[in-house]
């Protein structure tokens, strides 16, 4: 919906619109990034960064040269964060690439939102080597040795969330966006939701299509049927709110404020359906340890909890509309 | 990826705007659904058909001996943006134009296709007999029998649901010639003239209110064997929704009047006050979540299908804007809270018309293919799950 076209007056025409054709280079960067987080950021990885973050560096060697996108088209970043939300990729690609490199810091760092509701924790701080820390008039740039940090567990082990404290001289704060920066992050954190949604979809459709019962794979029965059908429904229209609003967002389109708290709430809608329908699907053996669903099921949750709740979002929106 | 179109498209917008400003009826602008309450077809709805096919706006992207001017598929979106954005219907009355036209031109003998331009311009008035009393979603089970007797069928059976019937010439009927084959391959299309002897029409009231269907009994009515459509025992390839180069954006009509029917509840709401309560703020959020996602559906499946791509939005589309229309309309009848239930238009000023919207919302997801059907298609042929028995 695109409210700045107001149909009281019939005269105006729309006059968005949006081409979703990927070009030949956001088609490589999309199958290149496929291929690369397959074979490099495999489950069994994703379970050994638990207890050993030294997992990843391999991992983050390859991220590493992929966090310039962060200060390329939104769009294109994206693409990446769906192929890494679609593996759980660990590490601190996120932190640098959406939100260090979203104030355009170079080097690795990631943004500490102090007393937000929203944010309460820092992301990865623990991994980086500078923290940028908003204060009313910008945002002051320290050395992570110089601050406090108190990691605090979460569901999701991929994504670490910490709490930021500290005191003393710092240099001057940096003014920036944070309008901007936030929008940024909801998109952002949005695209590497759908990936997550993703994996959890294909994981389902191949296991009702294996599993058998009463002599028939369980995804010939209606029930599994339509609850997979609606998983897929509300991905599809996830994706498109997503990239419609990294789009707004690239071309300085002022529906971007409103599309970016719709991507944050359809992301989180279609990967928590994902998850709770999938592991229905997968009956018994979702619940275990040992299956892989829960690593998904983890990041889904986690991430609809990080800048801003559904409902968060959902009463942000309802401000603009109303 | 990108937002807008180039100064080409605008200027064939323009074009177009320029037009609709002069010709658009103001009793249609805002009519969406292409439902009313009006019955019959009436006068301004055959006036603005012809006017549209007249000036090559009916089907733009037919040559214009058929109402349109040869439009690409991005002109054809455009043109589908601003009749969705105006909630501009072509007609009040689609099977002539939308399904059996194109069927005609596709499937039909050089005199059927004859009759393609009437049917665009509304001068000639058809009715669609497919659904049977058991024969709904399981199409092909019909039963209505046509055979074969030298150079005329006699066709015996009964439709149901046919919408339009009292008020067409000419019905577009699926006939069962053949019971001895699996059932997709015994139908044929027959075109019955309404006026044959033998037919009986007994008009069915609507939920609303309101009569715009019909029974329709045959009884040993003979139709020359020159009026099939197709070929004989081939019926079932002919079916539903056949203008195919408007497939990529058929679904602005819908998402744009769900769009309206948002903007409306907000008015409602600013104007009884519920737009103070949370709870309504979040459901109208939510709303305005959907629907914009379901427009960037929309434009991602024209993304495909203007590159040739077959495109599975559709079925998402249909099922997801004809479940969120009803919901909607649901909300606003609770928003109007006591108000909502008043149905006399003299109580007050639009009394009762949300309550009509919600009703007409019902056959949303009925017909044309069921909210469960749209999911067997999405999970069966769009993901690939196992056929169910
Ligand atoms: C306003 C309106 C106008 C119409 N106009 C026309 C017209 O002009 N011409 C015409 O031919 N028809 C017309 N129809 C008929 C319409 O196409 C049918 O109503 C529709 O196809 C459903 O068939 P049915 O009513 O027999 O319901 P049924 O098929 O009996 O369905 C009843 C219920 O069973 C469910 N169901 C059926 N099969 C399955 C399945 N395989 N899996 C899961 N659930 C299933 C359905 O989803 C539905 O919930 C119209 C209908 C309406 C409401």
């Amino acid at each position: 919906m695109v409210q700045r076209h107001e149909h009281d007056d019939p005269r105006e025409g729309l006059s968005l619109n949006v081409d979703f054709t990927l070009s030949d280079d956001q088609q490589l960067l999309r199958d290149t990034a496929r291929a690369l987080l397959d074979k490099e950021c495999p489950p069994s990885l994703v379970r050994a960064y638990q207890d050993d973050v030294s997992a990843a560096d391999r991992l983050w060697e390859h991220l590493l040269e992929w966090t310039e996108l962060g200060r390329g088209p939104l769009v294109d970043l994206c693409l990446f964060l769906e192929e890494a939300g679609a593996v759980l990729a660990p590490g601190p690609f996120f932190a640098t690439s959406v939100l260090w490199d979203g104030l355009g810091l170079d080097g690795i760092g990631t943004v500490a939102f102090i007393d937000d509701v929203t944010m309460p924790y820092t992301i990865d701080a623990d991994l980086v080597d500078q923290i940028a820390v908003v204060v009313p008039d910008g945002a002051v740039v320290i050395d992570r040795s110089r601050l406090t940090l108190n990691p605090v567990q979460t569901l999701d082990w991929t994504r670490h969330l910490v709490e930021v404290s500290g005191s003393g001289d710092f240099d001057p704060p940096r003014p920036f966006d944070e309008e901007a920066l936030r929008e940024r992050a909801y998109v952002a954190i949005a695209a590497e939701l759908l990936g997550t949604a993703r994996s959890l979809l294909e994981r389902t459709i191949a296991y009702a299509t294996e599993r058998h019962q009463f002599d028939r794979p369980i995804g010939s029965f209606q029930a599994i049927q339509h609850k997979i059908a609606d998983m897929a429904l509300v991905y599809e229209e996830a994706w498109s709110a997503v990239y419609y609003a990294a789009m707004c967002i690239d071309a300085g389109d002022d529906d971007r404020h409103r599309a970016a708290h719709v991507a944050k709430i359809m992301a989180g809608a279609a990967a928590t359906r994902a998850a709770k329908d999938g592991i229905q699907v997968h009956g018994g053996i979702g619940y275990t340890w040992e299956h892989d669903l829960h690593l998904y099921i983890r990041r889904a949750y986690q991430s609809e909890h990080l800048f801003g709740t559904s409902d968060w979002h959902r009463d942000r929106l309802a401000e603009l509309i109303l | 990826m990108r937002l807008a179109w180039g100064p080409e498209e605008e200027a064939f917008r323009a074009e177009l705007v320029d037009f609709l400003d002069r010709h658009a009826p103001k009793r249609a602008l805002g009519l969406d659904f292409a439902t009313s309450e009006e019955e019959g077809i009436p006068e301004w709805s055959r006036q603005w058909q012809a006017t549209l096919f007249d000036h090559g706006w009916l089907v733009p992207g037919y040559p214009p001996e058929l109402g349109g001017r040869n439009a690409t598929p991005v002109q054809t979106l455009i043109f589908q943006e601003e009749m969705a954005a105006r909630g501009l219907p072509r007609s009040l009355h689609f099977p002539g134009w939308a399904i059996v036209a194109p069927s005609l031109l596709e499937f039909g003998t050089e005199a059927q296709k004859a009759l393609a331009p009437a049917s665009l311009r509304g001068d000639m008035v058809w009715c669609i007999g497919m659904s049977e009393p058991d024969a709904g979603s399981d199409l092909a089970s019909l039963k209505t029998r046509a055979v074969l007797d030298g150079d005329h069928f006699v066709v015996n059976g009964q439709k149901v649901w046919t919408s339009y019937a009292m008020w067409s010439q000419k019905c577009f009927c699926y006939t069962r010639t053949n019971p001895d084959v699996p059932k997709h391959k015994g139908i044929t299309v027959l075109i019955i003239d309404m006026d044959t002897p033998g037919i009986d029409i007994r008009p069915l009231r609507q939920i609303t209110g309101t009569t715009h269907f019909a029974e329709v009994f045959f009884s040993d009515v003979v139709v020359p064997r020159e009026n099939v459509v197709g070929e004989i025992d081939a019926g079932w390839r002919i079916t539903m929704g056949s203008l195919a180069h408007e497939r990529g954006g058929l679904w602005l009509q819908t998402v744009s009047g769900v769009d309206h029917a948002l903007t409306d509840l907000v008015g409602l709401a600013k104007r009884t006050g519920a737009d103070g309560n949370q709870a309504v703020r979040r459901r109208l959020a939510d709303a305005y979540a959907q629907v914009s996602a379901l427009r960037a559906l929309g434009y991602k499946g024209f993304s495909s299908f203007a590159q040739g791509s077959s495109a599975p939005e559709h079925s998402y589309l249909k099922l997801a804007t004809s479940e969120l229309q009803k919901s909607l309309f649901e909300l606003g009848m609770e928003l109007e809270g006591p108000a909502g239930i008043v149905v006399d238009p003299a109580h007050h000023e639009g009394a009762g018309r949300l309550a009509f919207s919600f009703f007409t919302s019902f056959a949303s997801t009925i017909a044309g293919g069921t909210s469960e059907i749209q999911r067997n298609i999405i999970a069966e042929r769009v993901l690939g799950l196992p056929r169910g028995k």
